[in-house]
């Protein structure tokens, strides 16, 4: 179990109304589409952004998929939805 | 006698004397007076020839100029270029202009030359554009074709520097094309004032060396990276929106394509463009900086770290975080191993929306639902008891509001925030007290442009019998802007 920092980028800042948070007793490790169903539960307008997303963890990009992640403490998790203004 | 005769004599010699001494003295002043003139109109003489000759540089340089911004032919479809001609090495001009990046190690003479055998295509003459545009003209860039679609607004001159007041109504590319040549006319430059679309992508791409995407729009990102991984071109992607932006060099290396990143286009309705979003300028321009620094370092052979990262900028706290991102996915449905798009496809249709930052106009509402301005006007001018509903975020509705309005954002509603529902209840009681018997309450909902309008009457329209009870919704189409357009010219425009 850790603590995690999340940062919200672009559109998911204005969809869960935060610029960021802690996240604590995160079980690690973890797989990174459980870890964003629990940014999901926490934020269900989060949902419109599945699949057009990129996660990061420890700015390590991590497909949201099966695959295990290891969360240290005060890792960072980033929310990054892609930017389209010029 | 004789002594009066001696006398005369010797003053009548005096005199001559005299008269003689005055008339040397007179020439002699004369004379220096005409040798002081003389010299004065010799000098004269020559810095007039030294006038006329700077005057003669000038106007050849001038002509030069002119002609150069002649032969900026704007263009409105895509034609074939000549290959840029090869430099043996710099002139005395280029080695004095480029001087201060000549002493860079990383660059050097051998980088110089290869800047100026190279072609960068810009997408898109905005925010990110001009800059971009701006310090690939002066480090010497080869050729710059600058693309858009678009004419210059008033809105824009905060952050597509390149356009003045006087550009007003002109096509961007043109008056992109005009300061960058202004800036060095050393630079080829190729105004293309057209839509990029997949007819015309292929052949346009395909003639560049580097593609920078400045664009505004979610259809053209995938159609400018899908036409880069067709014809094997480098992409250097940025972008920027409120107080954040993005950097990535796309499909270079081994690296990932946009499409690796982002497979499936976001749902249209999950997309802020600037003119919704809004834009601190400087945010685009720090971006479009970072661009111009990628496609330089890649031209000169420096080769870019962006090729496997993205950089994400936040203005707010004055923080750069660069994200390690993946090589390219061999699933990739245009960079991977068996690709299925292996041509340019629809990408209106593909994303759900069109390729332009303009705000699209929804259609949600039947026409009993809707009222246009002019119906609203009379309502006004009849001073029936209504509620206005202004669902504008609070800092638009600080920009201008209609008098007597009330004000509860969209998104309040949508998360049926208790102290806006119950605002409005007792606003609903008001009203209701006002009007005889047991009528309902009309409200009329407005926006800016009847988008969100119409998102907040089908809200309104489902809470009613709970939330909220015993009213008729109905949306203000068009919004304020077509209140300020034909009922209110003195109503401001944003
Ligand atoms: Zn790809």
């Amino acid at each position: 179990m850790n603590t995690v920092s999340v940062i919200y980028f672009g559109q998911s800042a204005e969809l869960t109304g935060l610029k960021g948070e802690e996240l604590v007793s995160v079980p690690t490790p973890i797989s990174s589409r459980e870890l964003w169903e629990l940014l999901q539960q926490r934020h269900p307008r989060l949902a419109v952004l599945r699949g057009h997303v990129v996660l990061a963890v420890a700015q390590q990009y991590i497909p949201i998929a099966e695959q295990l992640v290891v969360l240290r403490d005060g890792d960072e998790v980033a929310v990054v939805p892609p930017l389209s203004g010029g | 006698m004789t002594t009066f005769v001696f006398c005369s004599y010797i003053l009548n010699y005096y005199f001559y004397y005299c008269g003689y001494f005055v008339t040397v003295i007179f020439l002699l002043v004369r004379f220096s007076r005409l040798t002081a003139m003389d010299n004065e109109m010799c000098s004269l003489k020559r810095q007039l020839e030294e006038k006329e000759k700077e005057i003669a540089a000038l106007r050849s340089k001038l002509a030069a100029r002119v002609e150069k911004a002649s032969e900026l032919k704007i263009q409105d479809k895509v034609t074939t270029l000549n290959p840029l001609t090869a430099k043996p090495s710099l002139s005395n001009e280029d080695i004095m202009r480029y001087s201060r990046q000549l002493l860079l190690p990383d660059l050097g003479v051998q980088g110089q030359l290869k800047l100026s055998q190279t072609s960068v295509l810009v997408v898109g003459c905005g925010g990110l554009g001009c800059p971009l545009a701006q310090y690939l003209a002066a480090a010497g860039i080869g050729r710059l074709g600058l693309l858009d679609y678009d004419e210059v607004e008033l809105s824009n001159l905060h952050r597509q520097v390149l356009h003045g007041e006087e550009n007003q109504g002109q096509a961007k590319a043109l008056s992109a094309a005009r300061s960058v040549i202004r800036l060095n006319s050393g630079v080829e430059c190729i105004p293309y004032h057209l839509q990029l679309s997949p007819e015309n992508a292929l052949q346009l791409v395909q003639q560049y060396d580097i593609v920078a995407d400045c664009s505004d729009n979610v259809p053209t990102r995938y159609l400018v990276n899908d036409a880069c991984v067709l014809s094997g071109k480098p992409l250097v992607s940025a972008s920027a929106l409120r107080m954040e932006g993005q950097l990535t060099v796309y499909n270079y290396h081994g690296g990932p394509c946009y499409r690796c990143l982002y497979p499936v286009p976001p749902p249209p309705e999950t997309v802020t463009n600037c003119s919704d979003g809004g834009v601190l300028g400087v945010v685009p321009g720090i971006m479009g900086c970072l661009q111009a620094l990628e496609v330089l370092k890649i031209a000169s052979g420096q080769g870019t770290a962006c090729g496997q990262q993205l950089l994400l900028f936040d203005a707010q706290n004055a923080r750069f975080r660069s994200i390690r991102l993946r090589p390219k996915q061999p699933s990739c449905v245009v960079c991977g191993e068996i690709p299925s798009v292996t041509r340019l496809v629809d990408y209106e249709a593909f994303c759900g929306s069109a390729a332009t930052d303009k705000c699209r106009k929804l259609n949600l509402l039947s026409k009993d639902q809707r009222i246009t301005v002019q119906d609203y006007k009379s309502i006004r001018d009849s001073t029936g008891p209504h509620i206005l509903l202004d669902v504008r975020p609070l800092v638009e509705v600080e920009i201008c509001s209609l008098p007597s309005s009330l004000n509860i954002p969209l998104s309040s509603l949508e998360e049926k925030k208790s102290k806006d529902i119950q605002l409005l209840q007792e606003k609903i009681s008001q009203v209701k007290q006002q009007m005889a018997g047991d009528q309902q309450a009309p409200v009329y909902v407005v926006c800016k442009l009847g988008n969100d309008s119409q998102k907040a009457v089908q809200l309104l329209e489902k809470m009613s019998g709970e939330e909220v009870d015993g009213i008729t919704v109905k949306d203000i189409s068009g919004g304020l802007m077509a209140w300020a357009k034909m009922i209110d010219p003195s109503f401001p425009r944003y």
